[in-house]
């Protein structure tokens, strides 16, 4: 276990470099650079793209707590948040009825599925 | 943003992962894309280069944001460090509270006051961290469940409410839509290959159209 705990730290390092490494470039860039670019936004697209993927995997697909609930309860709870989002264009509204809904489908509906 | 280190809190507690590994992540990477990527790939085993690549990946969006912040607070003529240093505290929240109050501060203490600001949140996310672990540890488990989904959803919302093109929304479908497909198809690179194949062609069919270009 140490053994492993060592390895995470020094690819905690390698996390700092590479994502560092893009703030560096930054400051070296800032008078130079046009923010809005087709690369940089080509780049936004493959990173949301990657993100995106990244929520269906820690709902759907995730070991942990999150997997003794219903995928249809998982389901649900992200599909209020975007609703509550829409119907209130607030983030935190969005991310609240996600973990209501969550909650209330398991305790509510857990029974009766 | 307390609530989004909250959640990370209680992932790192369902993953399996040590609180302080969490916590460095947070002082180093300081960019919670790219923590939740690292630390999701760790848990499952995926290979170093690929995290690194992925988490890179997730990291490239720093260099405009950063950009977008120094230009509000760089004096010319003065020394360059301390631009180096505000850069690593330059993440999404900085950059929105900063839009929202440098026009208030004057010229010569809006980087002092930029990295007081980004030191200040990178406390008290340490502290929001260290509550959402053992928070997770305490609560029933239909409340910690309700815990780690605060991240998907963050991040999903988010996403939606910073989309200013078309590709943004294509791209956002395209990656839920891809991802669970390649994790099927290629586990090892599944992020990589959703980010790159979802939005790449995203971009490529809602190219946006600038204003005066032919």
């Amino acid at each position: 276990m140490t053994g492993a705990l060592t390895m995470l730290g020094a690819l905690l390092g390698a996390g700092f470099a590479v994502t560092y490494v893009w703030r560096f470039l930054g400051v070296l860039a800032v008078k130079r650079i046009e923010p809005e670019g087709d690369l940089l936004l080509w780049v936004r697209a493959v990173a949301t793209a990657l993100v995106a993927a990244l929520v269906m995997r820690i709902t759907f697909d995730s070991a942990g707590v999150l997997a003794e609930t219903a995928v249809l309860s998982r389901a649900t709870a992200l599909a209020m948040a975007l609703a509550a989002y829409y119907l209130f264009r607030r983030v935190e509204l969005g991310v609240a009825a996600a973990v209501i809904s969550l909650a209330a489908a398991e305790i509510l509906l857990r029974p009766l599925m | 943003m307390a609530g989004s280190f909250l959640g990370f809190g209680a992932l790192l507690a369902s993953l399996g992962i040590d609180l302080r590994a969490g916590l460095a992540s947070n002082v180093l990477i300081w960019a919670l894309p790219g923590q939740v990527v690292f630390m999701d790939m760790w848990a499952r085993g995926a290979d170093v280069l690929v995290i690194a690549l992925a988490v890179s990946v997730t990291a490239v969006r720093l260099l405009p944001m950063v950009v977008l912040v120094l230009v509000t607070a760089r004096l010319p003529g003065a020394p360059r460090w301390p631009e180096f240093l505000l850069a690593h505290f330059t993440a999404v929240t900085m950059w929105i509270m900063a839009n929202q109050q440098i026009e208030s501060i004057d010229m010569h203490r809006r980087l002092p006051w930029l990295l007081g600001l980004g030191l200040a949140l990178m406390a008290g996310m340490l502290v929001f961290t260290c509550l959402g672990f053992v928070l997770a540890d305490r609560l029933p488990p239909v409340l910690a469940a309700a815990l780690v989904l605060f991240t998907p959803a963050f991040f999903l919302l988010s996403m939606v409410a910073s989309a200013r093109w078309r590709f943004d929304y294509l791209a956002i479908g395209l990656g839920a839509i891809i991802g669970p497909l390649a994790t099927a198809w290629l586990p090892d690179f599944d992020l990589l290959l959703a980010g790159l194949v979802g939005g790449s062609a995203a971009f490529l069919l809602a190219r946006p159209r600038r204003r005066g270009a032919a």
